[in-house]
This record gives structure tokens, C-alpha cells and sequence, in this order.
């Protein structure tokens, strides 16, 4: 899976991913978002509009860096979720728990 | 990638019950799938909605014991069939039961993992179109793209390909992959029929479509090893091995002549046309 990280603003940065997010990528990327907030990069936006599939593995590292980012005072964003993610949100009910745009 | 229309033809599905009989059936057979089955009917429903076909999804479980059954029960989707077990019978028990019980024209089983992306069933269909009854989805077929399958995977796999293709000439080289496509009339023809209920009843299926002589093509797909699967390869081969013989056992003793489940079992209910059919197995 190709990860592609753009710093917008100070402390704001946009990951896209583009692929599988599964549990072989999970690790990967689980790593590259803690050790953006760990930097100082509070606020994520994650696109995920060229992902065509999350598994749990995925979700959990999702879910784990959100609640990171709002303990150190930010938050990660789920941006233009492709349509089997954003379904994969819903029927998971992880649409109530990020925010999504 | 995707579009908005993709969404909203996804939700129709979930919410509005199809008007016509299906054209396709996609059944996922699980056990203890509570973590990975739900993002793997997301995959799927979103995908097949887009194909402009009425479709139904049939999830038969194997007597789970994790929340498997009732994480699937609240989804609530109208055109998902839930087909529970009181007991853990086997794999080819759950896709016997969800095969007999689809209503489609074309039915497919997929596994739970999603191993084989759903974007494959094209893959499959272009060979139903073109005539085949049976499409096998392949890891060693030319022009598959096989990722993370263990070493241990491997050698048992290609050790038992050169078995079933010694011993029962079947001319398909992957037997086990969980993805495969029926027409309906071949889907009633060899599931009504089966017998085993462990992993070795693809290689039955494959078996009993030669004997019956459809048509059966193999078609390259591309897979990914998930982790957390429930196939310990070693063991695996050596029930394979011990079920070929009971295979051949049962074709000379004439078993597979006559169907060994009815479709009385597994009621295909006209609920479009509000007729109750039970179709006879063939």
C-alpha cells in the first residue's frame, strides 16, 4: 500500500493512502501516524478515497490513533472515505466515533 | 475511484427488498468471524450494489461460538440472509447450506476473509457468460497474483496439487481456493450431492463436476494471505489425503447417483412472485 504525507499547515499534515489497509500494512501505518503525533502533528486528515478496503486490523490502528490525537489536543479526520470504506465505517459504527468529511 | 452513486446504490440494497429474483448470490460461510466478517460485507455489498443486478447475501455460519451470528443479525440488511448452525459441522456443511439455499441464476461463494477481493467476481463471470457451469478462482493458475502466502502454505499446497491431479485428473491446479462461481442448475447439481463437510469438499465439488462432465474453467485471481486464518496447512493435507480415498469410496459405492440433500431443506421462497416453490435438487 503507497503512503503518500503532506504537511499543510504547522502541526496539520494529510496522509493518503492508496490500496489494501490491512493487517499487513496495519503496523506501518500505525507507527507513521503515532510518530506524526508524537512530533507535534496533532491534526490528521486521512484520505482514504483511493483505499478499497479496511480490515480490523486497520480500523483498530484508525481508532487508536484518533483517540491519540484528541488526548494531545487534536484529532484525526476521516476524509472522502472511498464507498466500501465508508460503508465499512457504518456498518462497523465508526462513522459515530470520527469525524468524517 | 468511487462515486456517490456507488453509496446510494449500496444503500437501496440494504434498506429496499429486491423486486425480482436475484441474478446473483454471494454466500460467505464463517466461523468465529466476529472481527473480520463485517468489514468484508461491507466490501462486498458495496461492490456487487454497483453491478446493477438485483443480488442477495447469504452469510452461513458454522455454530459460532464468538458474537459472529449476532453481529451480523443487528446489521439489519434486507437482502442478507443469515443462515445460522446450532453446531460447528465444517466448511463445506456452511457452503453446502448457503449454496442450496441461494436463489440466484449465478452463485458464488466467497471466505470471510476476504483473501480474494470481491473486485474478482468479474473475473468469474466473464466465464459463466461465456458458458462455463463451474468458474475455479486460482492462485496457481497463470497470471494469479498470490501475496504473503507462507512458506508452509506453499509447499503443502503444491505437494496436494500434484496429488489431485495424479490421482483424480481433475485439470484444475488450485482446488482450494474459497472463491468459486456456479450456475445455478450446476450449484444444485454438485451441492446437493456433497458429502463432506471439512475443507476437502472443494476438491469433492471439483470432483463430481468432472463426473458430471460441466464445464469447469479456472480463472487467475488475485489473493492476499489473511492473517488470523483458520487453515492449519498441515493438518489440512493429511485429512485431504485421507478424504480422496473416501471420495473414491463413495463414487463406486454409488453415493453421489442421487442427491443427498433436497432443496426441501433449504426452501427457495418465490417471495417476488408470493409463490412457496420448493424446488426439487435435480
Amino acid at each position: 500500500m503507497d503512503v503518500n504525507e503532506v504537511e499543510r499547515e504547522t502541526g496539520t499534515i494529510t496522509v493518503s493512502l492508496l490500496g489494501r489497509f490491512d493487517a499487513h500494512e496495519s503496523e506501518r501505518i500505525k507507527t507513521q501516524l503515532h510518530d506524526a503525533l508524537e512530533r507535534g502533528d496533532h491534526n490528521i486528515d486521512l484520505d482514504l478515497s483511493e483505499v478499497n478496503f479496511v480490515d480490523s486490523s486497520a480500523l483498530a490502528v484508525l481508532t487508536s490513533s484518533m483517540k491519540r490525537a484528541r488526548e494531545l489536543g487534536g484529532d484525526l479526520r476521516i476524509v472522502s472515505p472511498s464507498a466500501p470504506v465508508r460503508v465499512i465505517f457504518e456498518l462497523t459504527r465508526l462513522d459515530r466515533a470520527f469525524v468524517i468529511c | 475511484m468511487r462515486s456517490v452513486s456507488d453509496l446510494d446504490a449500496y444503500r437501496a440494497w440494504a434498506s429496499t427488498p429486491i423486486a425480482a429474483r436475484p441474478t446473483y448470490s454471494v454466500v460467505i460461510p464463517c466461523y468465529n468471524e466476529e472481527l473480520r466478517i463485517l468489514p468484508t460485507i461491507g466490501a462486498i455489498a458495496t461492490h456487487m450494489s454497483t453491478l446493477g443486478e438485483p443480488w442477495e447475501l447469504l452469510v452461513a455460519d458454522d455454530g459460532s461460538t464468538d458474537a459472529t451470528v449476532q453481529v451480523v443479525e443487528d446489521l439489519d440488511l434486507v437482502n442478507l440472509r443469515l443462515l445460522p448452525a446450532k453446531q460447528n459441522t465444517g466448511k463445506g456443511d456452511a457452503v453446502r447450506r448457503g449454496m442450496l439455499a441461494a436463489r440466484g441464476d449465478i452463485v458464488l461463494f466467497a471466505d470471510a476473509d476476504q483473501s480474494t477481493p470481491i473486485e474478482q467476481f468479474e473475473r468469474l463471470l466473464a466465464e459463466i457468460e461465456a458458458g462455463a457451469d463451474v468458474v475455479v478462482g486460482s492462485r496457481a493458475a497463470e497470471g494469479a497474483d498470490v501475496a504473503n502466502k507462507s512458506i508452509v502454505r506453499k509447499i503443502f499446497s503444491n505437494g496436494l496439487r500434484l496429488v489431485v491431479k495424479g490421482i483424480f485428473r481433475i485439470p484444475v491446479a488450485d482446488t482450494q481456493c474459497g472463491f468459486k462461481m456456479f450456475t445455478s442448475d450446476a450449484s444444485t447439481t454438485l451441492f446437493s450431492r456433497q458429502l463432506l463437510d471439512d475443507f476437502s469438499f472443494d476438491l469433492e465439488i471439483l470432483y463430481l463436476a468432472k463426473k458430471f462432465e460441466l464445464n469447469t474453467v479456472e480463472v487467475p485471481v488475485r489473493w492476499i494471505d489473511a492473517p488470523g486464518s483458520k487453515v492449519d496447512p498441515k493438518k489440512v493435507a493429511m485429512d485431504f489425503l485421507s478424504d480422496l480415498s473416501v471420495i473414491k469410496r463413495n463414487d463406486r459405492h454409488g453415493r453421489y447417483d442421487k442427491p443427498n440433500h433436497t432443496v426441501v431443506e433449504h426452501q427457495r421462497r418465490d417471495e417476488w412472485s408470493g409463490d412457496e416453490q420448493i424446488h426439487k435438487a435435480a
